[in-house]
């Protein structure tokens, strides 16, 4: 059948096929240097260079260098080494600078924290420098501007593998790297999630001192929750989001490149805060007691000064993207619903993630500067800090939730092959929550004392935030309904996410009543009720969404076996782990603890069990992914039927991503609704026929 | 097959690298070697005459040439608690059931003020005193306290409660040091207490002797130096 | 619709299960902790049939409702865009569930509120009996009691007279932490730099935990200690041997 005139296209079921046969040779030739760049080489920097940008001639600035200057030689491996470099430099100059046996007001040894934390500036600034992300900076004071050829280094045109290991701007590679980085904190929060738990299963004796024990759970606390926010944001919110609307690339590439390079940078933070002692205060590090901690304290401020620049620049993208960058013709009505989640949990992550990051540097101002924001004996309030904490505490757990629920909101139409049901209440159940979630913070603070009267505000707030998410429940279930299910690995996940949120929530309506919560609140009830929506909706979300995606991020399809194997196991160990953990908070267990009356005994033998079945599990899922990625059987361009932008590209997806951009005219799951552009076209064609055939008799 | 090749190694590196980093946080937990009580005879005591048992604990302002700090998890926490004071020979503490113990501490550290008067009183001792340099007292003031060993619940209700607090008075801030910064003339404190039924406590020190905020961190947050296990077997 | 009766039976169980769960270590001791089991048992009767619904028609999607496999999609399903009626119900119900728990834990909260601070006169609390005071301290990481009216008698346990109110102020020394009496219902934090109240009329003589919920340290898990809820005669008795005179 023919395309539809040219520079259009439009969803239609059969496109798929077609636009992979255009899509592959357009690829091809874009990769082959199609574009036609006319440029002089190296060094002479001609003024009034004319590049031409598909097809149409763009006037170039001049050229300084090779295409991409300095970031040609810049990539990891000259970033860790300057970061180490300079890491080291600064700490051993902080050192000689302190004066040996310094100590501050209350006898702590000044050197071992100004040396860590000018080793940790070091790292950050090195790293940063060595990674080239102040190439952008330099070049605007020195009145370089990007020419096409740079922007296409940037962007890691015919760069191979290396373009993965550099400051590379094209939010594919960016995707891939956030996957990645993902995986590696994941694992890591996972790695400790083991300790804690063989420590709660031997009941007997202490496995680990406390102080140990303390720094696992609030290491594994806070590595956990960055890697969760990342974990759909930034591999599907990268790679995916721009397809999704029709644009090439995001507003703001370099900034993309930036967001990614500052959470490796805050995760090495967390990382080596483990080897000085660790962070012993939860990863809610209340303050007075994160007062007295070692210096790993400073790590944990580090890396969340550094994490909430990275995500703050990451929303902004984001939210600019979405905004401004939609396909000619994508109107709200016509927007993925993967798109409203994407931007909900941005503006979130916006609002929000600047609390977080004031807490921490008034914190290590207190113990830094000797200030007393924090301090009650000199004037400060540890209620403030809880309030600051708090502010992104609980928006953060939506910036977590709405990505995975809104990705599998987004593949269920492709999988039941019927419209999203009712579309407008997912948008007004994303909307609610985004709405609602930065009223109810103090929820968390219930039982502090803080303003007694003002748990009953509080209590009406979160109760009412559960509407919303019961909306996205509905609009679960509502596209269930009578659907036919095409049982593959990315909807099975959607099974454990609905069943995992009605338990997280239903038990949530629990703790956001005050009464109730002054039973449960500091108890193992509270850990397993944010696990289940946390990790259970969530994370299982996430590993849904990646298995969906993955045939169009890696080119390769995910091996369903051992995935399923992976996600089932883990989900059947989920279950026990949880499920015992509840028992153990109504009997009576807090929060943080390593040893427990022998009541508890049965219920953490069974979490500990349980655990291990996860582990496994995740280990399963894990190499999955690994092996598919190196030796899966290779993906068509559209493998599950898809109508919406993303998958009508083709795989491995081409720099520019579209070569002709969409212009959109349907709504994104008219899955067995007749396209009525299709009845309209072919209704013309018969006509045209009726009228060739009358011409030719 | 290369695919379930490629995921079955991954599963065991996966399984290694948790096994591996779990033994050597496991390691890195090593509380120190165990002291226990020796026996010495017998006592009359108000339950009875029951078997006795002597342990001698000292308390340390720093570490010196003959007394080596306790052991850390690594340099940089060694780094970090230079300076500080800590309990010897160890804190790791086993005492016999059923009987009455006597602990005798040698304190060797200066002292202030302590935060909550609660802890410069004795709390249970066989007759609710200790001796202090000889002379029988009830508590110590409140100003011129150095530290307590303050034994305290586990969280198992199955063993018996068990609550013992001995404060440690300071050496005066004009006693005669040592090149160490040890008192010449350290504070000599006994204790006796009677045990129960076995069971596991811990024992914290409750005066402010650490560093950061209200002298609570550094050492007093540390198993091996102002913290530790007592055990009664 | 069968696979929804079902189901809402079988998880009907969970509202006396939770609460077995948390008797085991004898509570209910004090009509708040009562009040609370109360709540949580309405709660989780008053969710079943949600819960029931939601996972009836996970379950009935892959089992009842036809499910294919293997590589393409040859099919399209019913497009349902939506429904007005399931709409309207689910909205209706979820806000009506949301309203009803808000409003019971509303109610709830006055109640108990009332017996923390004495502001309401509430039935529970026989109005001739004096309230008991004491002063909860929280240090790292040993809970201390005191009592102001018994010349200050201070003690590591807490000893509380049965069928008494009692008033707590809680502060710290240090960090904070988190004062959990755990059979009574009764929980608040011990701030630095500020006292926070709370109290509870315990109903049950016998031997009950205190157990800190705030993560306060090295030792936050071994801060715990034990409530003797005892009769009257007792606890005088008690506070002689404690050295305190005055008794009531």
């Amino acid at each position: 059948m023919t395309i539809a005139p040219p520079r259009t296209t439009r969803r239609s079921s059969t496109t798929s096929r077609t636009s992979s046969r255009t899509g592959s040779a357009d690829a091809a030739r874009a990769n082959r240097g199609g574009a036609g760049l006319k440029q002089d080489g190296g060094g002479r920097g001609g003024s009034g260079a004319v590049a031409r940008v598909f097809g149409n001639p763009v006037p170039q600035p001049p050229q300084h260098g090779k295409p991409g200057g300095l970031l040609r030689h810049l990539n990891l491996g000259t970033a860790l080494l300057l970061g180490s470099a300079m890491a080291l430099g600064f700490g051993y100059l902080a050192n000689r600078l302190t004066k040996s046996g310094a100590t501050d007001a209350t006898f702590a040894p000044l050197a071992p924290e100004y040396t860590y934390l000018a080793g940790l500036f070091g790292w950050a600034l090195g790293f940063s420098i060595g990674i080239g992300a102040f190439d952008a900076p330099v070049r605007w004071l020195l009145g370089r501007e990007l020419t096409h050829a740079d922007a296409e280094y940037l962007a890691g045109k015919n760069l191979g593998w290396q373009r993965y290991f550099k400051y590379t701007t094209d939010h594919k590679v960016v995707g891939i790297q956030y996957l990645v980085a993902a995986m590696v904190t994941l694992g890591f929060g996972g790695l400790l999630a083991m300790l804690i738990r063989t420590e709660l299963g031997v009941t007997w004796a202490e496995v680990f001192t406390p102080s140990i024990y303390n720094s696992i759970i609030g290491t594994h606390g806070i590595a956990m929750i960055i890697a969760m926010i990342v974990i759909v944001m930034g591999p599907v919110g990268n790679f995916i989001v721009p397809m999704m609307i029709g644009a090439r690339d995001m507003a703001f590439p370099r900034l993309n490149a930036l967001s990614l390079w500052l959470f490796v940078i805050a995760v090495v933070c967390l990382i080596s805060s483990l080897f000085v002692g660790g962070v012993q205060d939860g990863w809610s590090v209340y303050q007075p007691l994160a007062a007295q901690s070692p210096p790993g304290m400073l790590g944990y401020q580090m890396t969340i000064i550094i994490f909430a620049i990275s995500t703050g620049v990451a929303s902004v993208n984001l939210i600019v993207t979405i905004l401004l960058m939609r396909a000619k013709g994508m109107t709200w009505v016509r927007t993925p619903i993967f798109v409203y989640g994407v931007f909900g949990a941005a503006i979130m992550g916006l609002y929000a993630f600047p609390f977080y990051q004031y807490s921490q540097l008034l914190a290590m101002s207190d113990r830094i500067l000797d200030t007393s924001f924090f301090v009650p004996l000199q004037g400060g309030s540890v209620w403030l800090y809880e309030n600051l904490f708090w502010l992104l505490g609980h928006p953060e757990v939506y910036v977590i939730l709405l990505p995975s629920t809104a990705i599998m909101l987004e593949l269920m139409p492709v999988f039941y092959r019927k419209p999203l049901f009712s579309f407008n209440f997912a948008i007004a159940g994303i909307v609610g929550v985004v709405a609602l979630s930065g009223l109810v913070w103090a929820h968390h603070m219930y039982m502090t004392g803080w303003a007694p009267s003002a748990n009953y505000p509080f209590m009406l707030s979160t109760e009412l935030i559960s509407i919303p998410v019961g909306f996205l429940v509905l609009v679960a279930i509502g596209t269930m309904w009578r659907g036919t299910v095409w049982t593959r690995l990315p909807v099975m996940a959607i099974y454990a996410l609905v069943f995992n949120k009605i338990i997280g929530g239903i038990t949530g309506i629990y703790l956001s009543d005050v009464p109730v919560d002054q039973y449960m609140h500091g108890s193992m009830f509270v850990v397993a009720h944010f696990h289940y929506m946390l990790m259970g909706a969530g994370l299982f979300g996430a590993m849904g969404g990646i298995a969906y995606f993955f045939p169009k991020m890696t080119g390769r399809m995910l091996d369903e076996r051992a995935g399923s194997i992976g996600l089932w196991t883990a989900f059947a160990g989920f279950q026990l782990t949880f499920g015992s953990m509840f028992v153990a908070g109504l009997q009576g267990q807090p929060r943080r603890v390593l040893q427990f009356d022998d009541l508890f005994n049965i219920s953490n033998w069974l979490s500990t069990i349980g655990a291990f079945v996860i582990g496994l599990g995740m280990l399963i899922f894990m190499g999955a992914i690994i092996s598919s990625w190196i030796a899966g059987k290779k993906a068509p361009a559209n493998p599950w039927g898809s109508k919406s932008l993303e998958w009508q590209t083709p795989t491995p997806v081409p720099l520019e991503n579209f070569r002709v951009l969409p212009v959109v005219t349907s709504r994104p799951y008219d899955y067995g609704v007749p396209d009525p552009y299709d009845a309209e076209m072919i209704a013309n064609e018969k006509a045209r026929e009726k009228q060739a055939a009358k011409v030719a008799v | 097959m290369k695919r379930a090749l490629i995921t079955l190694v991954s599963v065991i590196v996966g399984v290694g690298i948790v096994v591996g980093v779990g033994y050597v946080a496991f390691v890195a937990s090593e509380e120190p070697a165990v002291i226990v009580a020796k026996p010495n005879g017998t006592m009359q005591t108000p339950k009875g005459e029951l078997p006795h048992a002597v342990l001698d604990l000292s308390v340390y302002p720093n570490s010196s040439k003959d007394v080596p700090a306790p052991k850390t998890a690594n340099a940089i926490q060694a780094n970090w608690l230079s300076g500080q004071p800590f309990y010897g020979p160890s804190t790791s503490i086993q005492v016999p059931a059923n009987s009455v113990v006597t602990i005798n501490f040698t304190q060797y550290d200066g002292g202030g003020t302590i935060y909550n008067d609660f802890f410069a009183r004795v709390h249970g001792s066989m007759d609710g005193t200790i001796s202090w340099n000889g002379k029988s007292v009830k508590s110590i003031p409140q100003d011129q306290m150095a530290h307590t060993f303050t034994v305290h619940q586990y969280p198992e209700s199955t063993q018996p409660y068990f609550f013992l607090s001995v404060p440690l008075p300071q050496n005066p801030p004009d006693a005669k040091t040592n090149k160490a910064g040890f008192a010449e003339q350290p504070q000599q404190i006994s204790v006796t207490f009677i045990t129960g039924e076995a069971g596991t406590y811990i024992w914290n020190c409750e005066f402010p002797c650490g560093d950061l905020y209200q002298e609570f961190g550094g050492p007093m947050q540390t198993r091996g130096w102002m913290a530790g296990t007592f055990e009664v077997v | 619709m069968i696979l929804f009766i079902v189901l809402w039976v079988a998880l009907s169980p969970l509202g006396w299960l939770v609460t077995d769960a948390m008797n085991m270590t004898g509570a209910p001791a004090s009509k708040v902790m009562e009040e609370i089991q109360q709540t949580i048992q309405v709660f989780t009767i008053v969710s079943m049939p949600l819960c029931a619904f939601v996972l009836a028609v996970l379950l009935y999607s892959l089992f009842g409702w036809k499910h294919v496999q293997g590589d393409r999609p040859k099919f399209e399903s019913p497009a349902i865009r939506t429904n007005r009626v399931g709409v309207g119900l689910w909205v209706g119900a979820t806000s009506v569930l949301a309203l009803f728990l808000v409003g019971w834990g509303l109610v709830e909260l006055a109640q108990i509120t009332a017996n923390a601070y004495g502001t309401i006169p509430s039935d529970e609390q026989p109005d001739d009996e004096k309230p008991l005071i004491v002063n909860v301290t929280g240090q790292q990481w040993v809970w201390t009691f005191e009592y102001p009216e018994h010349d200050r008698v201070t003690s590591a346990q807490l000893y509380l007279p049965v069928d008494r109110p009692v008033y707590f102020n809680v502060t710290s020394k240090d960090v904070i932490h988190n004062f959990w009496a755990v059979e009574l219902g009764v929980k608040i934090d011990a701030n630095p730099g500020a006292i926070t109240q709370t109290g509870v009329t315990p109903n049950k003589i016998g031997t009950f935990n205190v157990r800190c919920a705030e993560l306060c340290g090295l030792h936050h898990a071994y801060m715990q200690t034990k409530i003797r809820v005892v009769d009257n005669d007792d606890f005088n008795s008690w506070v002689r041997e404690m050295g305190g005179q005055k008794t009531s």
